[in-house]
């Protein structure tokens, strides 16, 4: 059985027992010259920071606080104008190249609507299909006109056989 | 074409006040940082090692953690309690650390962990006990779910409110009064299975 020997009655409670195992842990002394050493490690990137100028000087790489000339300072009123005037000539050239480079406006295609609502023809020609002719067996003609039979039956055969069948139906059968 | 720096050589552009009053400024900043570097130190080495349970490593961290502070040195006036921040920095640094390298740490061992602990009024043979004892409790710790190990583990400082700690894990305060009960109902479950497991 797993005891503590710090404090047997810690045992008796398992949670307390690990909390304690955990705050011994937490409090164990950090080591000698601990500091000293982070000390140095700044001490060192801050020296990877700065570079030697011309004169040997050490000068921060980082950044730097500049600042214009007095006669080319921005609140000087002539720099004020000038810098006025770049931007309106900048805005100005900018519109005009937008502009020429625009094409002119051609004029529209006008189509005829009809009266009536519906689409337009857009100018469409309706041509109508063509049908095939009716093509009739030429032995059928032969045959009606070598046999006449009966009186009524010759006169019909034989206009039947003058005559050619409708669009589209069959020829009659002899 | 001039560069920036030769025309500052040149004469041509001046450094003026303000850039002695930055460097002024940052005078100021490094001795701030010196000041918590002094301060916070050994409690950021003890949260680290609570962590990573390596001397080395945790050490390291500490470095980290300050070479983190002097890169955004600027904004050290804006923050309102250091030792939380610097605590929470190191936390994410550990925790990252801990992520990357899976390391073994060096109070696995039995034998060291006895040598790093206190051991004043033990006999050897209590003082290897003791030892055994604590690195069973550190191994049911790993096994806890992350959220309530972290918990756990910060709550062993008593220099951490739960309202810090709260502030460290960014959580509300009564998430972390959850967990932590979450976290001793697992730990006592899991020294049971192992007591009776024996």
């Amino acid at each position: 059985m797993t005891t503590n020997p710090h404090n047997p009655n810690l045992s008796a409670s398992v949670p307390g027992s690990a909390e304690e195992t955990l705050r011994i842990v937490a409090g164990l002394p950090a080591p000698a010259g601990l500091e000293d050493r982070v000390h140095v490690a700044l001490r060192e990137a801050h020296r990877h920071n700065l570079q030697r100028n011309m004169d040997g000087v050490e000068v921060d790489r980082r950044g730097r606080v500049l600042a214009w000339p007095t006669a080319l300072k921005p609140q000087s009123s002539w720099m004020r104008t000038a810098a006025a005037a770049a931007i309106v000539f900048v805005v100005a050239g900018g519109g005009w190249g937008v502009y020429t480079r625009v094409e002119q406006n051609r004029p529209a295609k006008v189509l005829v609507m009809p009266s009536r609502g519906g689409f337009s023809g857009a100018g469409a020609i309706r041509t109508p299909q063509t049908i095939p002719g009716p093509v009739a067996p030429p032995a059928a003609q032969a045959k009606a006109a070598k046999k006449p039979t009966g009186k009524v039956g010759t006169k019909a055969a034989s206009r039947a056989a003058s005559k050619p069948s409708m669009i589209g139906q069959p020829a009659p059968q002899q | 074409m001039m560069s920036t720096s030769q025309a500052i050589y040149a004469g041509w552009m001046e450094i003026t006040d303000s850039a002695v009053e930055e460097a002024a400024r940052r005078r100021a900043e490094d001795d701030a940082l010196a000041g918590l570097v002094d301060q916070y130190a050994s409690s950021l080495y003890r949260v680290a090692y609570s962590v990573l349970r390596n001397r080395a490593d945790a050490e390291d961290a500490v470095q980290e953690t300050f070479l983190r502070v002097l890169r955004h040195r600027a904004s050290l006036g804006e923050v309102r309690d250091h030792r939380v921040w610097l605590i929470r920095i190191v936390w994410n640094i550990v925790l990252d650390r801990k992520r990357r390298a899976k390391t073994r740490p060096e109070t696995d061992d039995v034998s060291e962990l006895a040598r790093v602990l206190p051991s004043t009024g033990l006999s050897a043979e209590e003082l290897a006990a003791a030892a055994q004892h604590h690195a069973h409790v550190l191994a049911c710790v790993e096994k806890l779910p992350t959220k309530e190990r972290e918990v756990l583990l910060l709550s062993a400082f008593e220099e951490l409110s739960s309202v810090e700690i709260a502030e460290v894990l960014n959580i509300t305060e009564s998430s972390v009064r959850s967990r932590l009960f979450r976290a001793r109902n697992l730990m006592a479950s899991l020294l049971d299975h192992a007591r009776n497991s024996k």
